[in-house]
């Protein structure tokens, strides 16, 4: 458990984790890395495992995106991506090669001819031109009620059920429909007024 | 490239968060690619989704696992990631798409050909190129599933207005298409389709059993 002290400063001891990721990318910071990897890595394994993934595969991706993080450091623009946004992204991206690997190797086991497939190894393309400006972004995303962001967070992110974000949230489930179609459509008239 | 037609913002969401399945993510992805607006939309999400990581529940991790990724990261500092370039035999088509490998064509009806997208197999969704003659009429058609298509080149219209480059159309079971080609050139587009197509009228159950797409 020695692994969350930093969880145990308590929500209002932000760290700068931008700051942190700079210090890794201009001079391979260890001590930097061991506080992104002792925050991030054991909540990435708990997102993943959210999302569906097994303890093992969680880990896995856990690791490996901790690994992504050092080895990309320098490709971390603060003025285009939140920290963890980007780190998000990384693990995201780690979750989806995962996914198809393995339905890739379960094709191949059940054909008994092998094909000369391509590379399976290439990283999943989710990534996309970063032209926005990340405080703009974190400004459009302050607009939503606290409300609104949750239904998206608890829907989206966490991947839970309509029911199940009823029963958290304590609303009707139409409630819930509504609430996310509502916090989707303020989120697009946001950005469509700051274009 | 005006975009007019955009993907709904659940699917954005999905898209975001890395849950569609990978035909799908391939149309929504080349869209967002080339649609500031989208992309911000994205962007967005993932911006929420940086902050439910932040705050989100730890678990316990492996007690030598930050001593395992150390090691790694010393022994290989070679930056893994860095995939070669696929051939890019096909210059015209969008950079997300030339790393997968594409078929051969295959001419499924006067006028309209596909070439299939090869997949890793993940999904029940197929992906292919859809490649239909200047001004035809494309077969008057039903789908079993969902299809989402995003014009590559040319343009078709159909009830739901035109779409051109970059436009993004997404259909349900619900939806009977008739889409008619513009005159400015063949229409190119990525399409994305779980269950089958169903022609309907006279050519389609002329040609129907023969078609599987």
């Amino acid at each position: 458990m020695r692994l969350f002290i930093g969880a145990s400063k308590g929500p209002k001891a932000k760290v700068d984790w931008a700051d942190l990721i700079g210090r890794v990318a201009s001079h391979g910071d260890r001590a930097a890395f061991k506080r992104l990897f002792e925050h991030f890595a054991p909540r990435i394994k708990g997102l993943m495992q959210r999302a569906g993934c097994s303890s093992d595969e969680a880990e896995e991706i856990a690791q490996n995106a901790m690994i992504a993080v050092w080895r990309k450091a320098s490709l971390f623009d603060p003025a285009t991506a939140g920290a963890a946004a980007w780190i998000f992204t990384i693990a995201r991206n780690l979750r989806i090669d995962l996914f198809r690997r393995r339905a890739r190797a379960d094709r191949l086991r059940a054909d008994s001819e092998l094909p000369d497939a391509p590379d399976p190894a290439e990283p999943a393309d989710a990534a996309i031109s970063r032209v926005q400006d990340a405080a703009r972004i974190e400004a459009a995303i302050k607009q939503l009620s606290t409300e609104q962001s949750m239904v998206v967070r608890l829907s989206f992110i966490e991947e839970r059920t309509h029911p199940e974000i009823a029963s958290l949230l304590g609303i009707p489930l139409g409630t819930v429909k509504s609430r996310i179609r509502l916090a989707m459509n303020r989120l697009r008239d946001i950005l469509d007024e700051e274009a | 490239m005006t975009i007019s037609h955009h993907p709904p913002e659940d699917l954005l969401a999905d898209f975001a968060a890395g849950k569609l399945e990978e035909a799908h993510q391939l149309v929504v992805g080349v869209h967002v690619a080339g649609c500031t607006r989208c992309a911000r939309f994205v962007q967005a999400i993932e911006q929420l989704a940086g902050a439910t990581l932040e705050d989100f529940e730890p678990v316990p991790i492996a007690p030598d696992a930050f001593d395992r990724v150390m090691s790694r990261i010393d022994n290989s500092p070679e930056d893994e990631a860095a995939p070669p370039p696929a051939s890019a035999t096909d210059h015209d088509l969008p950079p997300a798409l030339r790393k997968y490998r594409i078929g051969k064509r295959r001419r499924i009806a006067p006028g309209l050909s596909m070439r299939p997208i090869e997949l890793s197999g993940s999904g029940k969704a197929r992906a292919f190129l859809l490649r239909s003659a200047p001004g035809s009429r494309m077969l008057e058609h039903t789908h079993t599933g969902t299809e989402l298509t995003l014009v590559l080149e040319g343009s078709f219209s159909h009830e739901g207005g035109r779409f051109g480059p970059g436009d993004f159309d997404y259909g349900d079971d619900e939806i009977e298409h008739r889409p008619v080609v513009g005159d400015e050139g063949p229409c190119v587009c990525l399409v994305a389709m779980t269950g089958d197509l169903r022609m309907n009228g006279f050519l389609g159950r002329l040609i129907g059993p023969f078609v599987r797409l």
